[in-house]
């Protein structure tokens, strides 16, 4: 049994991203784009191959006509990044996925991840990042951020 | 000269002209203020925030609304002391904004109105709910007399009240729990509650009470019309009605 992380992005226009960058501009955080993905954090004992190939053909994860998945490095935030949680979320029941369970997953835990940049591209920096977080992107009543 | 009130109208909003409905025949003057006009919200003297999906709830229900510009005005009208009641996705930018309960800085909720439980499904539902505090703790309800009863339907995904324990207390303890969620009888437990909702909680106020945030939509039981089961002489109007008198007295 092995931990992986995908992340599902939007190939299509990301309205809440666009959304999420004019507020948090309205905030004063110095942003310039802001990137969102869903994290997946799958307990399985699949091959990559498998898991990848699994979720792809889960239609309440995955729409091929909109989405790009991509298998993660690391199971945590990259620089300018943060992830918001659920508190009090259960593993072992969100792998029920809806309905439509993955053979041989039996814990999933799920983020929405927020790639905020500065002009040039760069991440920004991690108390920037922590203000948005706390300014908007998370509510700490019943999520949790990790950056 | 009367008061007058603003409807909000974010980008997303549903439900404002059954809540301009309601609160017109309670002989309140009241008319619609939609997102581009935000800059005549001063001249209101009270603000109502419809159901609706603000923003599409994008980010959260309610998170983008509460830092929009018309929620810059009812934040500054609240702290005037000027009423504020939220409806279902209103009640949510609410929390979202901090008025309600109002136990941290603005902005920063302490509280929200989350996904349902245990189903974490849509809930469409005809519903009581019952007022919990004494009457005149919020000017909303001063006008109604100790623990009414108000028919409503829920109609929502995300309307359990959820925070963390010291926050839970704080507005069980702080006189912050509006109304609950109640049976026809008047009588109260889980049953009741539709969504899982912590305390029962159906309505929240702030330590003013001036700014009262309610999930279940009483303008959808306001005429006869919207009764399915019953005539049991109840109506979401009282509500309303009790509405106007506080304004009358603000």
């Amino acid at each position: 049994m092995s931990s992986r992380a995908l992340a599902i992005t939007l190939k299509i226009p990301d309205n809440e991203a666009f959304t999420a960058l004019r507020a948090l501009q309205r905030l004063h955080i110095p942003v310039a784009a802001v990137e969102r993905a869903e994290v997946w954090i799958f307990e399985s004992s699949l091959s990559d191959e498998a898991l990848v190939e699994g979720v792809r053909a889960n239609e309440t994860l995955f729409n091929p006509n909109k989405h790009e998945l991509r298998v993660l490095r690391d199971e945590r935030p990259r620089d300018g990044e943060v992830w918001i949680g659920e508190q009090g979320e259960d593993p072992a029941s969100r792998a029920k996925l809806g309905g439509k369970p993955l053979a041989g997953v039996t814990a999933v835990r799920r983020y929405t991840a927020w790639l905020l940049s500065g002009e040039e591209g760069a991440a920004l920096p991690r108390d920037q990042v922590d203000l948005a977080a706390r300014g908007l992107l998370c509510n700490p009543a019943i999520e949790k951020a990790i950056l | 000269m009367n008061a007058k009130v603003a409807v909000l109208v974010y980008p997303g909003t549903n439900s404002e002209n059954e809540t301009l409905r309601a609160l017109l025949d309670a002989e309140v003057d009241a008319e619609l203020v939609h997102w581009s006009n935000a800059a005549t919200l001063a001249n209101f003297d009270a603000y109502v925030l419809p159901g609706g999906f603000a923003y599409e709830d994008r980010i959260r229900a309610g998170a983008i609304a509460a830092h929009d510009r018309m929620t810059d005005a009812v934040i500054e009208g609240a702290q005037k002391g000027k009423m504020v009641l939220g409806i279902c996705n209103g009640a949510q930018v609410l929390l979202e904004a901090g008025l309600v309960p109002g136990t941290g800085p603005v902005r920063r909720p302490t509280a929200a109105f989350t996904k349902n439980a245990p189903s974490g499904k849509f809930v469409c539902k005809h519903v009581y709910v019952k007022l919990n505090i004494a009457p005149q703790r919020c000017a909303i309800t001063a006008g109604l007399p100790g623990e009414a009863l108000i028919p409503a339907w829920a109609a929502h995904g995300e309307g359990r009240l959820a925070g963390s324990a010291d926050h839970l207390d704080e507005i069980s303890h702080g006189g912050h729990l509006a109304f609950v969620y109640a049976h026809a009888d008047g009588s109260v437990d889980d049953a009741a509650v539709p969504n899982g909702s912590a305390l029962g909680a159906a309505a929240l106020t702030n330590s003013q009470g001036n700014v009262l945030a309610i999930m279940p939509h009483p303008e959808r039981d306001a005429w006869t019309f919207n009764h399915p089961f019953s005539r049991d002489g109840r109506s979401g109007m009282t509500f309303f009605h009790s509405f106007a008198k506080g304004l009358k007295q603000q």
